[in-house]
């Protein structure tokens, strides 16, 4: 994210609201509670309306793993169907790399989609009637690309999630986890910059589940997407993301990094979601680290990294009480640790 | 009245259906009390009603005036695909056309298809009645293309302006409410005698079935498919047709389902219009020649063509899986070389009359079956008539006569009836069920009165009330509305005499129906049976339900009612049984648990949960009386489905389309009403 090339995905005061004559409706909310987007929603609901998406404001780098988590019911389908333009947002901007797409012409919209956007989705979207490689080769076969031509790239997309062999299957025919790989495969087809992912895992037993997630971080490795990636496990957030988005009620209550969302979270509604999770397991070392003017490191040196969990920080200074130095991969000291704030960022949920 | 009516129930605290059921009764007795003094209370007074008829004829005949050209234009055009049809059907050798059949069949269901096309086809040649038949299969032909793409047209058409779907849907809803017949009259009018009339018809009547399916089928494919085709870049006409139309491909096939068998249905009835060869006029003829063997061998032939037709349609809506083609190609082939091989000696298809010993044996066993039979044939008819029908009709104190019932009606029994009904309503409200006491009382003024002949306020203020409870005032006040056009319009006698006659045919449809329901759901076995038999009633086309009733009972009201009842009984059984056996397990289970008995559970639990399914279901029985009332007629009906037919053999536009019209009101409020109750009752189970 540098100052010059522009973020894959920028939103900026987005808002979603159902209902009829939503947008006057917000407009006349807007004016009336002087622009307090909290006042402005509880007043559309009172009216009847359901504001899903409240001004909601971030950027997605590229290549950067973000995920939107929340409840049930939060609006997290909703937000990323504005972005997708699937929804006609009701009010705010919305740009990939720069170009503003809110307003857009409808053949510019499907020249994005056929260039620049992959989607799965929550419950799998696949069409019933098209085997798995007609249905991965859809996407091609809307812009007229020859037959053999599809069928090589379906092909190539197919092996990539492991579904080689069953290309002339029907979705029925297949698993929960199988679909979603179509699912999966299909997003993939014509190469998008910018993948959205909903809820992909959701519908899947744990085990499966893992698997996936182990094979998307490695297709991710290589491909290296601007993804905006939902869920409402926590565990899978922490485990995938760069930065995580945390929805309530339509409202983005906090962004942050995975140790941020744990460490620090902002508000009850966020301690919650993080309450069962190990912290030591997802915090890192760099999220408590001082600089060493602030805390010089005493005579001890368990030789801690900036990017160890805390957990294995923990295991190496069992025995310490003195601060202690933190190095880079150089050996040079960049900071130091207290080991009663590493014990002490492990209990913040039981306060 | 007002007064006693509104203020005084409500200070006792009634509920609305008791208020109601209240001010009926008292406009009821109003009515009987002061017949003597004001005879107009009772019967309209002719010179109160407007010459509706006659302006109806006027306007349409004017409109129908600017048409002709462009309909004659049409009707010249088409005769050209129809020629064509006609042609390649009949010059098909016999042969090539069975042994198409037969693989088609093959190719759609496997074996059992084959059998039943080849068997079906074979049965059509044996009758003698092939070339017949080939004319009416050259109608639905062309007429089922036709109602497929406008059908379909009409159903992508609101699927993509979601502001023409509430209008389409009322235009569909009321196409389904106008009797057959009623179509027929402009029709003739705008296209002259012959054939197309019967196309045009059929068309019209089948492409409803087609674009609500189609609406159906588009409506309920995943959001998440049509986003996907969305997001894969598809443009909207790629969407619809490479994503929602074959996602939505079994609902379609439903819909191309429904056609067939409607465009087949009404090819038969237009028969009647004459003019054209085919098996329906042969059906008619012979019915009218009382021939009841061979009427019963063609009505055969046609309900063979519904039963191949329905159950290869279906086949398409619910297997995807298609079988080998190469034993299509194999079929095929033996048939072509048959017909090769014994081009010269192939037998004319007229000249098959094998089957005609039969139609022969029909007719002198079923001769000295009524001749040996006869009394107790014509007990059953004179009972039900004269200790039934006209009770209900004309009042127990015109029906009771002393060479019927063998004593005379005198006041004294009237006042017996209505104090023998005030008894049991004063028992039913003394045990709180005062709705019910009341319309005990209603019950017993209606059948001293009888449905005829009721008193034209009591039956605007009983649909009032009816509509009020079912459906609010919205529904209240149309149906006053509606009730008075007719009332205004001179067809008042006529609706209450279609009124009578559905209404009891509906009332032994419920019975009847609801018994076999109740048996099928409690007994798999009985199901077993029963629903063969519902399937095969549902498929034979509405005309050839009168040819048994008229070979038993001849021309007459009774035999009307047995074939209104044997075809309007199937969605009562049908729905009945699907309500009492989808009642969700674990309330079984929690009724069980709780100690009740079987019909306990019945009684408490699943009659209750199943109301609003059976609710549908009557609403189902009543649209179908309605519409076999009007083919009734045929075979003697009074009332509006006599008006319709006679119209329509005098092109009578005036008379055909108001009396279509009074009966589309009459099934219109009656589907309103009963939906308006089924939706309140789910409401009330939180469904
Ligand atoms: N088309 C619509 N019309 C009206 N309300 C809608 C529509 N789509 C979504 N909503 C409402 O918007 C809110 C957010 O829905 P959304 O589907 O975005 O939730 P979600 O966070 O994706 O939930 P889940 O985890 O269950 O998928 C919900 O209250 C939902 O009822
Ligand atoms: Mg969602």
């Amino acid at each position: 994210m540098t100052g010059t090339t522009p973020p894959a995905i920028a939103c900026q005061h987005v808002w979603q609201v159902f209902g009829p004559n939503a947008r006057k409706a917000l407009d006349a909310a807007l004016q009336r509670t002087g622009g307090d987007a909290r006042a402005a929603a509880a007043q559309l609901r009172e009216q009847g309306l359901i504001p899903a998406v409240q001004d909601a404001t971030f950027e997605v780098g590229k290549g950067e793993l973000f995920v939107i988590m929340g409840l049930s019911g939060s609006g997290k389908s909703t937000i990323i169907r504005c972005i997708s333009q699937l929804l006609d947002a009701t009010a705010g901007e919305i740009a990939l790399d720069g170009e503003n797409i809110v307003g857009a012409s409808k053949q510019r919209l499907t020249q994005l989609r056929r260039e620049k956007m992959g989607m799965v989705f929550q419950h799998f979207g696949l069409f019933p009637h098209m085997t798995v490689a007609e249905n991965v080769a859809y996407p091609l076969r809307v812009q007229g690309v020859a037959k053999a031509r599809r069928r090589e790239r379906a092909q190539e997309v197919i092996s990539l999630v492991g579904l080689e062999g069953r290309e002339d299957a029907f979705p029925r025919e297949l698993s929960g986890g199988q679909r979603q790989r179509v699912g999966i495969a299909r997003s993939l087809a014509v190469n998008p910059d910018i993948w959205f992912l909903d809820e992909p895992f959701s519908a899947l037993d744990p085990l499966i589940r893992r698997q996936l997630q182990d094979e998307f971080l490695k297709i991710q490795a290589n491909l290296k997407k601007s993804i905006v990636f939902i869920t409402h496990d926590i565990a899978e957030a922490l485990k995938l993301a760069d930065r995580i988005a945390i929805m309530r009620d339509g409202r983005i209550v906090q962004i942050g990094t995975p140790a941020d969302i744990v460490l620090r979270p902002a508000d009850d509604y966020v301690r919650e979601f993080s309450r069962d999770v190990a912290k030591g397991a997802h915090a890192r070392v760099r999220s408590v680290m001082r600089p060493v003017s602030d805390l010089p490191p005493g005579p001890d040196d368990p030789g801690l990294r900036p990017d160890m969990t805390l957990d294995e920080a923990l295991a190496h200074c069992m025995e310490l009480y003195q601060p202690v130095p933190v190095h880079d991969d150089s050996g040079a000291v960049i900071g130091a640790v207290n080991p009663v704030d590493l014990a002490a960022a492990l209990q913040v949920e039981s306060e | 009245m007002t007064t006693a009516a509104d203020v005084l129930p409500s200070r006792l605290g009634l509920t609305p259906g008791t208020r109601a059921a209240l001010v009926v009764l008292l406009t009821g007795a109003l009515c009987l009390a002061l017949e003597p003094v004001l005879p107009w209370l009772v019967k309209w007074p002719d010179a109160w009603t407007l010459p509706a008829t006659q302006w109806v004829d006027t306007v349409t005949r004017w409109i129908l005036g600017w048409l002709k050209p462009l309909a004659r234009a049409f009707a010249d055009l088409m005769r050209y695909p129809m020629d064509w049809a006609n042609l390649a059907l009949n010059a098909t050798p016999w042969p090539v056309t069975i042994g198409l059949i037969t693989a088609l069949g093959w190719y759609l269901g496997g074996l059992r298809m084959a059998a039943l096309g080849f068997l079906g086809l074979s049965f059509v040649l044996a009758s003698g009645y092939w070339s017949e038949s080939m004319n009416t299969l050259a109608l639905v032909a062309v007429s089922v293309p036709l109602a497929l793409i406008v059908g379909g047209a009409i159903g992508l058409l609101a699927n993509e302006f979601p502001r023409l779907k509430p209008p389409v849907q009322a235009v569909l809803d009321v196409m389904q409410t106008v009797p057959t017949f009623a179509y027929l009259t402009p029709l003739l009018v705008l296209f002259g005698f012959g054939p197309v009339v019967g196309l045009i018809a059929s068309a019209i009547y089948a492409a409803p079935p087609m674009a609500r399916n189609v609406i159906l089928g588009l409506e309920r494919v995943e959001s998440e498919i049509k986003e996907a085709a969305v997001m894969s870049g598809a443009g909207r006409l790629q969407q619809l047709f490479q994503v929602e139309v074959p996602s939505a491909a079994s609902q379609i096939m439903v819909g191309v389902n429904q056609c067939l068998m409607a465009a087949l249905s009404m090819v038969i009835i237009a028969a009647v219009i004459g003019g054209f060869n085919d098996i329906g006029w042969e059906v008619l003829l012979t019915m009218r020649k009382a021939q009841f063997g061979q009427s019963l061998l063609a009505g055969l032939v046609i309900v063979v063509f519904a039963v191949v037709i329905d159950r290869m349609s279906g086949a398409l809506a619910i297997e995807r899986r298609r079988h080998d083609p190469r034993v299509v190609y194999g079929v095929l082939a033996l048939a072509a070389v048959l017909t090769a091989l014994f081009w010269s000696r192939l037998p004319d298809p007229a000249e098959f009359t094998l089957l005609a010993p039969v139609a022969e044996a029909v007719d002198t066993g079923l001769g000295e079956f009524t001749a040996a039979n006869g009394d107790w044939l014509a007990g059953v008819k004179n009972g039900a008539m004269f200790y039934v029908l006209l009770p209900l009709r004309i009042g127990l104190d015109q029906a009771v006569l002393p060479f019927t019932w063998g004593f005379a009606w005198t006041p004294g029994m009237s006042w017996a009836v209505f104090a023998a009904g005030a008894a049991l309503c004063l028992i039913l409200i003394w045990r709180g069920r005062v709705t019910a006491g009341l319309m005990v009382l209603i019950g017993a003024g209606m059948l001293e009165t009888g449905i005829a002949d009721l008193p034209w306020p009591f039956v605007l203020v009983g649909a009032a009330a009816l509509g009020r409870i079912a459906g609010g005032w919205r529904l209240s006040l149309l149906a006053v509305g509606l009730m008075l056009t007719i009332l205004l319009s001179g067809l008042w006698d006529r609706a209450m005499l279609s009124l009578y006659l559905s209404g009891v045919s509906v009332v032994a449809c419920a019975v009847v129906g609801g018994f076999f329901g109740l048996w099928s759901a409690v007994s798999p076995m009985a199901w077993r049976i029963v629903q063969p038999i519902c399937d095969m009633l549902q498929t034979i086309p509405l005309f050839v339900f009168l040819i048994p009733v008229l070979m038993f009972f001849q021309i007459g009201e009774f035999s009307a009612f047995l074939a209104i009842c044997a075809y309007a009984v199937v969605p009562m059984i049908r729905y009945t049984r699907h309500g009492l056996v989808s009642t969700p397990p674990e309330l079984m289970e929690a009724a069980i648990a709780s100690g009740a008995t079987g019909w306990q559970i019945m009684r408490d639990v699943r009659a209750p949960y199943a109301a609003p399914t059976i609710l549908l279901g009557l609403n189902q029985t009543i649209l179908y009386a309605f519409a076999m009332l009007v083919i009734a007629a045929l075979i003697g009906t009074t009332g509006l489905g006599q008006s319709i037919y006679l119209a329509l053999g005098k092109a009578d536009v005036g008379l055909g389309i108001s009396a279509g019209a009074a009966m589309a009101i009459l099934a219109f409020l009656a589907d309103r009403m009963v939906q308006g109750f089924a939706e309140e009752r789910r409401r009330a189970l939180g469904l």
